[in-house]
Order: C-alpha cells, then sequence, then structure tokens
C-alpha cells in the first residue's frame, strides 16, 4: 500500500538525484564565481575582526588561497580552500528543489532564504578557521573548537533546509496519516451491504 | 539502574522541545570530545579500513590494511576523520532525538542511523576504490563532489523512512482508532 509519505519520498528522491546530477555538472563553471563572491565578503570581514589587518585572500580560478602580512610588503602562504569546500551549496539547492508540498512562490523564497543563510556560513567558516590557524599557530591549543566549526561547515546545509522546509514535511506526515487512519477505518467497517 | 530513574530518562527522551534540545547538545558535545579523541579516532578509522578491506578481499581483490590505510599494487585509500561519517550520522541522531516518538521507535532509529551510515560509507569507500582502479581520473569528483552528495540524500531518505515508519509519535494510535 503506498501511502501519501511513501510517495512524497519517492517523488522527492527522483527530483533530488536529477537536481543533484544537473548541479555536479554544472559546479565546476559556478565554483569560481562562487568562490569570488565569497572572498568577497571576506576580505572586509577579515579587515573587522583582525587589528591591523593580516590576511590577504586570493582567488585563482576556483581555489581560494590565503596569506598572511609578515612584514613591508612580504606574505606567507597560510591555507587554501579547495572548490569543494563551497561544494554544499549544490545539494542544499537540490534539496530545496525536491522539497514535496512548496509552491512555487514559498520554494524559491525559501531557497534563496537558505542560499544566503549557507553562503553567510561559508564566509563566516573561512573567517572563523583562518582566525583558529593563526590562533593554533600562537600555541593555544583549540582543537575542540576547530573540530566544532568544521561540524558546523558539515552539516549546517541540512540544518538550514531541515529549519525551512519542517513545515512541508510536518504538513505531507499529517496527510499520509489522515489517509492511512481513513484507509484503515475503511478496511474495519467492511464493505457496505456485503451480508444481508 | 532503578525504576525511577529510568521513568526519569523516559521522561526527558519524551519530553518537550527544551528536553530534547538538551539531548542534542549532549550528543553534539559527544561528538566533539570524540572526534578529538586520537585513540577513538584512530580505532574508528582503522576498524572502517579493516570492514572496507574485508568487503574488497570478498570482491576478489587482494587488499593490504595497514592502520587507516587500505592498499593493493593498483590503488590506495586513506580513512580520515571527515571520512567515517561521524558527523553525519551525529546529525541524524539528533535529528532522530529532535523528532516527536516513541522510546523504542528512537532505539530503532539510533540502530539505523549508526549502522546504515556505516554501511553507506563502507559502499562508499569500495566504490571509491575501484573508481580508483578503473578511472583514476573521476576519483577527486566522486569522492569529492558525488559522495559528498550522495551521503547526504541517503541519510536523508534513511531518516524519512524512518519518521515514515517508526517516527509517528502517540498520535499514531489515535488517528487509526
Amino acid at each position: 500500500m503506498r501511502t501519501a509519505w511513501s510517495r512524497g519520498i519517492l517523488r522527492f528522491v527522483v527530483i533530488l538525484l536529477v537536481t543533484l546530477a544537473a548541479l555536479i555538472a554544472l559546479w565546476p563553471r559556478v565554483a569560481p564565481l562562487y568562490t569570488s563572491a565569497v572572498a568577497t565578503v571576506a576580505r572586509p570581514a577579515f579587515r573587522a575582526v583582525e587589528s591591523p589587518n593580516a590576511t590577504v585572500i586570493d582567488v585563482m580560478d576556483d581555489e581560494l588561497h590565503v596569506y598572511e602580512i609578515v612584514g613591508q610588503g612580504r606574505i606567507t602562504p597560510v591555507v587554501t580552500f579547495e572548490p569543494y569546500v563551497f561544494f554544499a551549496m549544490a545539494p542544499l539547492i537540490a534539496l530545496f528543489i525536491a522539497t514535496p508540498g512548496l509552491g512555487v512562490r514559498r520554494r524559491f523564497a525559501r531557497t534563496i532564504a537558505g542560499a544566503a543563510a549557507l553562503y553567510c556560513l561559508h564566509v563566516a567558516y573561512l573567517v572563523v578557521s583562518v582566525e583558529l590557524i593563526y590562533a593554533t599557530a600562537e600555541g593555544n591549543t583549540l582543537e575542540a573548537l576547530q573540530v566544532a566549526v568544521r561540524v558546523a561547515w558539515e552539516v549546517s546545509p541540512i540544518l538550514i533546509w531541515i529549519a525551512l522546509t519542517a513545515g512541508a514535511w510536518k504538513r505531507l506526515l499529517r496527510t499520509a496519516r489522515t489517509d492511512r487512519a481513513r484507509k484503515e477505518r475503511s478496511q474495519s467497517a467492511g464493505p457496505v451491504g456485503a451480508e444481508g | 539502574m532503578t525504576a525511577r530513574r529510568w521513568t526519569d530518562w523516559r521522561r526527558i527522551l519524551k519530553g518537550g522541545l527544551w528536553a530534547r534540545l538538551v539531548v542534542c547538545a549532549a550528543i553534539a558535545s559527544l561528538l566533539i570530545a570524540a572526534a578529538c579523541s586520537d585513540g577513538l579516532m584512530a580505532g574508528l578509522q582503522g576498524g572502517l579500513a579493516r570492514v572496507t578491506g574485508a568487503v574488497l578481499s570478498v570482491l576478489g581483490q587482494a587488499p593490504v590494511v595497514d592502520g587507516n590505510t587500505v592498499a593493493t599494487e593498483h590503488f590506495g585509500l586513506t580513512v580520515v576523520t571527515g571520512c567515517t561519517g561521524l558527523f553525519i550520522t551525529g546529525l541524524f541522531l539528533v535529528a532522530v532525538i529532535a523528532f516527536p516518538a516513541r522510546v523504542f521507535a528512537r532505539l530503532i532509529g539510533v540502530g539505523i542511523g549508526i549502522g546504515g551510515i556505516f554501511v553507506l560509507n563502507v559502499v562508499r569507500l569500495v566504490t571509491l576504490y575501484f573508481i580508483g582502479v578503473h578511472l583514476p581520473h573521476l576519483v577527486e569528483t566522486a569522492h569529492l563532489l558525488i559522495w559528498q552528495s550522495l551521503l547526504i540524500v541517503l541519510a536523508v531518505l534513511l531518516w524519512l523512512v524512518w519518521v515514515g515508519v517508526w517516527g509517528r509519535s502517540p498520535q499514531r494510535k489515535e488517528a487509526t482508532r
């Protein structure tokens, strides 16, 4: 017996896989633009948290290179962020597109809101992880904080998606429950007039 | 454990949003502590490497497992913290705890999450090995883009299936009456 829930999940998975395949194919073209967009906001963010400003960011194709200013006109490499670091944007958008029970306008609004939230988190991840590298280099033991940042980076797309689509899933689950209850009630009542 | 303590735990697990948030925060803290523990992570990585090696042996390969590395003469894999699926498992557990359900259903969810994501991870490593052997130019894409997405998709799917089958909360009984 197929319930509204299992139908919804099946539809969700099929759309998700198709959308993901398209976005994975598209990502190599989008990644340089996205990396540049992250760097654009990260530069003033570094200036805001550092006094004096010690970080220089350089985007080469889809890689983001971070350098530390070590003297007059001298910089030293700190870390390189590979393009996959920001790839979670693709599964996040695919999750929004595939979520059942959202109308076009609501889906669009939530996708934009989710993408904006993840973009902000990516900028924050870049700034915080570089600052943690500096702090660790100065001899501070911040392993737990580094792991927490890593956990946040890894799970944030799913958390954002859950937060913005929980209502749609709740509605689908409620519909599935009601359907199931109705079917079970009609089965237990038996066919009307079967026994005369 | 006394009956009263057990009842308290049940109340926490079945309780309101705040109680669930506390349990979720505790799981997150435990995960971070686990990830910081070199011994635990080495054990987890080594275990995953051994299981992957065993599956590859069944599939006709001759892998050598050394610590967290599985290698044959054709290709080698090193299991690092990010490859253990620890964080996605943690998120799954948090999602199971956060969703209203009976204690027994939650225990099933915990089992499905830990077991299911572990199996998915082994499948991921085995497929990456074969991609590395036969299509080495696609390893990076398969590792960092395709499997990263698939793991999210499959973990979400696993959770949705759990919600549909077990995560129905006490309301289910009333709805079906």
